[in-house]
């Protein structure tokens, strides 16, 4: 079990909401994948007509499954493009090339009890945890907020669930994050995976209530906004210059012209592409870097954040 | 490579433990310059490297089937030397399923795998021929092994394991069977976080080499193991040097003279490597050891002179940390003589394919 | 030898009451209590003090102490009653203790099993530097060790008291001090008084 890219091809596409799509891949040699954790992610690299892009997607499938791998790919309307590529160009018998399995959002193996909180697409690494959590009957809940008309679209993945519970925007099933946090005993750890607002807003309320910062955690998905405003980056090392598009990130400039960078989440959480930064300011759009390092302004992860210079000279 | 292995040999009592030649040419030695100093020494654990002992996942070597044994006997007198916190069950499967995958894959007349299926439930075959085992079970049910699966295939391999679980930014030690460990106790050291239980270790700290090391870790990637190398000397070929029966073994450092630290002292060398676990996302730590006397070892001349070298520019804290003190000055001058002081090149391979006859 | 290079050896701090929702129990080896200290502790509660009960473990009759007061004779009896707490802990309760290590320690083991994970008990030594000492060769502990050299409780032999710390057993590692060479033993010094 030694290996760094996968070779897939997709077994099938179907979609199962109006912007839900979900993709079975296989290896391409019909062999066995290597078995991924609850909680894990793969990589994939779409090569567009024009572009490739390399986004990270939670694995849904049962962890330790070898023949597939699942995943659920929402489209999102201000795409930077590969979500868009998966809706509209994949289909079956399509070749990708993947990442092996990575995951910085492993569940805690103490707990005594993991009380999960979604937000719409973020239910996809509890997809996977539910099935883990029912094979070692481990103690579980978890409680969805998603569009009322979306409340049966996972149900394949959760008949395992012990105490699953939807909330919608209406008067009455609207989750009461405070009320749910309140009252949870000692050696629960609570996760979280929602868009922003969510993840922040639960963040907030545990620590409000009390709950050691070790027991709360957090996956900040996909639509980490990389795309803004173009500017120039100047790589001192190879001397090359180099123009990030609006709607690219600078990792994927760099890497469109060709250069290696290494990384791993490719959204800003895990520090494997930290890169100093020699010249120029950056926007610092990453939960890596802690606030000195910040306001340092010595360093930058490339994966999500840009510039608020015009250039930036990085020591790469 | 074909294996013989050495079944009758003993690691204790009368210490009938040898290595033949080809086992001393593939001796993973540990020491590229001739001063030592601890550095993060990390490489990726590719199936390649300066001897044979580097080349597979999982080496298995002439020694096998007498270190299960010693194993075994250790376990027997001392079942507190295998400890699985509770938290570790998937990554106990994880260890069955990585040792089985590679044992069978590298070495196909000694072990075979059958597997009707890979998710937890599936019903599994696993033939081990040097040992005479052959068992069916079912993966993901403890109850249809012998004993719990990490104890189970450790107890069919070569070198201590420990399983790390990683959590708020470190890795802790949940659980290990050590039972050739140089002197530290897992009865201990179990649930203790990544700086706890490299506590004791002097220098290195200091020098911030395990905050560098720990991150470094927390990133390790599946299907990308990697490794380093470790020393330390031994009295005699004693695979169980733990402190719990160091009143057994401490008095040999005293019985060391110039006259026979050539066939008394011996290189204790662990390869050690690192494996982020598949399921439970903890950290595999193979901590594979290799012994070899002195005697054997200077059959290599560039390995005599070197570990000369090296000992004698020892700094006094890592000596007494290793435990070394005591015998150093003998060891040292059953060395010397051996040592032209010639330049050696940089590298720890041997440099020659065959050693001159004894 | 409250410090030390090694790295798995505890750290203490002055204890804070942490102003969460939860509920907060302070445990005092109250034997160690300086002069003053249980005002200092007081003022230290003052925030929490609806929601906070003071364990007063072997304290003098005449101790005072803040919020629900609850006495007890013993560490272990201090151990039993943890173990015995009906409703459990929550997630956002905190934990005090204060007095020797092997005192909050023992306490400390017993809060675990009960679920309290380590970011939610916080120590502060008081009184002696005395420690437990657990053989590596017998695994039996020595209680109120206070010298370099300890004599072990269980199988006799003469253990060089080291620094090295376990969490889960609470107590520092004892060695063999004279196994390489039989009756080399150090002078015995009294070092943890």
């Amino acid at each position: 079990m030694i290996g760094e890219t996968l070779e897939l091809t997709v077994v099938a596409v179907d979609d199962i909401a109006p912007s839900l799509r979900h993709v079975r891949l296989a290896a391409a040699d019909g062999g066995q994948l290597p078995p991924a954790a609850a909680g894990a992610n793969i990589q994939l690299r779409l090569q567009g007509e024009a572009r490739t892009w390399r986004n990270a997607y939670s694995l849904i499938s049962q962890p330790g499954r070898r023949d597939e791998y699942e995943i659920i790919v929402r489209r999102v309307p201000e795409s930077r493009g590969g979500s868009a590529f998966v809706h509209e160009v994949l289909k079956p018998g399509d070749r990708l090339v993947a990442s092996w399995p990575g995951n910085l959002f492993a569940p805690q193996r103490t707990a005594r009890h993991h009380l999960m909180i979604a937000g719409g697409i973020g239910i996809t690494p509890f997809l996977s945890y539910v099935a883990d959590f029912a094979h070692n009957g481990t103690s579980h809940a978890l409680h969805v907020c998603c569009r009322e008309s979306e409340t049966g679209t996972f149900a394949p993945w959760l008949q395992a669930c012990g105490d699953l519970n939807y909330y919608w925007d209406a008067d009455g099933h609207r989750l009461d994050i405070p009320a749910l946090l309140a009252q949870q005993p000692a050696g629960t750890h609570l996760y979280v995976c929602g868009p922003a607002a969510l993840n922040d807003e639960v963040i907030q309320a545990a620590a409000d209530a009390g709950w050691p910062a070790s027991h709360v955690h957090c996956e900040h998905f996909g639509a980490a906004l990389s795309g803004g405003t173009p500017f120039t980056a100047f790589l001192s090392r190879s001397g090359i210059e180099v123009e990030v598009g609006e709607s690219e990130s600078l990792l994927e400039a760099i890497e469109r012209i060709g250069a290696t960078a290494p990384c791993l989440c490719r959204g800003g959480a895990c520090g494997v592409c930290v890169t100093g930064v020699l010249e120029g300011e950056p926007e610092h759009r990453d939960h890596y870097l802690g606030a000195a390092e910040r306001e340092g302004g010595q360093l930058i992860m490339p994966c999500v954040s840009r510039a608020r210079s015009a250039r930036l000279v990085l020591d790469l | 490579m074909s294996l013989v292995f050495k079944p009758e040999e003993t690691f204790r009592g009368d210490y009938t433990y040898r290595n033949s030649d080809a086992a001393i040419l593939r001796f993973p030695f540990p020491f590229p310059e001739d001063r030592y100093m601890y550095s993060v020494n990390i490489e990726p654990h590719v199936r390649s490297g300066p001897t044979d002992a580097f080349c597979r996942p999982f080496d298995i070597d002439e020694h096998y089937i007498a270190e299960c044994r010693d194993r075994a006997l250790t376990l027997e007198q001392d079942p507190g030397r295998c400890q699985v916190l509770p938290h570790m069950m998937t990554a106990q499967w994880d260890t069955l399923e990585l040792l089985m995958e590679n044992m069978a894959a590298d070495y196909p007349e000694q072990f075979s795998l059958t597997k009707e299926g890979d998710v937890f439930g599936s019903r599994w075959t696993w033939i081990n021929r040097p040992l005479g085992i052959e068992q069916q079970f079912i993966f993901g049910d403890p109850d249809t092994l012998p004993c719990e699966p990490f104890e189970y295939i450790t107890r069919q391999a070569q070198g201590d394991f420990a399983i790390c679980d990683q959590r708020e930014d470190n890795l802790y030690l949940d659980a290990g069977m050590i039972t050739s460990q140089a002197d530290w106790s897992l009865e201990f050291n179990v649930g203790m976080n990544f700086m706890e239980w490299h506590g004791p270790v002097p220098l290195a700290h200091q020098a911030g080499v395990f905050e560098r090391a720990l991150k470094y870790l927390l990133m390790l990637r599946l299907g990308q193991p990697v490794r380093r190398l470790n020393w330390t000397m031994s009295i005699n070929p004693r695979l169980d040097t733990s402190p719990e029966s160091y009143p057994a073994w401490g008095p040999d450092r005293a019985s060391v003279t110039v006259e026979n630290a050539g066939g008394k002292v011996h290189l204790r060398v662990e390869l050690q490597t690192l494996w982020r676990l598949p399921r439970s996302n903890a950290i595999l730590f193979p901590i594979r050891c290799f012994l070899i006397s002195i005697e054997e070892l200077a059959r290599v001349p560039k390995w005599g002179k070197r570990l000369h070298r090296v000992l004698s520019s020892l700094p006094p804290e890592l000596a007494e940390y290793k435990g070394l003190t005591r015998y150093l000055p003998a060891t040292l001058a059953w060395l010397a003589p051996l040592d032209d002081g010639a330049e050696l090149a940089t590298g720890t391979g041997p440099d020659i394919t065959e050693l001159a006859p004894v | 030898m409250m410090q030390s290079q090694i790295v798995s050896r505890p750290r203490y701090r002055e204890l804070a009451a942490e102003d969460t929702a939860g509920a907060h129990l302070l445990i005092v080896e109250g034997d160690t209590l300086a002069p003053g200290q249980m005002a200092a502790l007081a003022a230290a509660f003052a925030p929490v003090a609806d929601r906070l009960q003071t364990w007063l473990v072997s304290a003098p009759a005449t101790a005072l102490a803040l919020g629900k007061v609850r006495k007890l004779q013993t560490v272990d009896e201090a151990a039993a009653a943890l173990d015995a707490l009906q409703e459990g802990f929550g997630i956002a309760d905190r934990l005090y203790l204060q007095g020797t290590e092997p005192f909050m320690w023992s306490l400390a083991t017993v809060a675990g099993r009960a679920g309290l994970s380590a970011s939610q008990i916080r120590m502060q030594h008081a009184g002696s530097l005395k420690r437990r000492v657990w053989c590596t060769h017998c695994h039996q502990t020595t209680e109120n060790v206070t010298t370099n050299i300890a004599t072990c409780a269980g199988c006799g032999r003469e253990l060089l008291v080291r620094d090295h710390f376990s969490r889960r057993l609470g107590a520092f590692m004892g060695v063999m001090v004279d196994a390489e060479v039989p009756g080399e033993v150090p002078q015995r010094e009294e070092v943890f008084p």
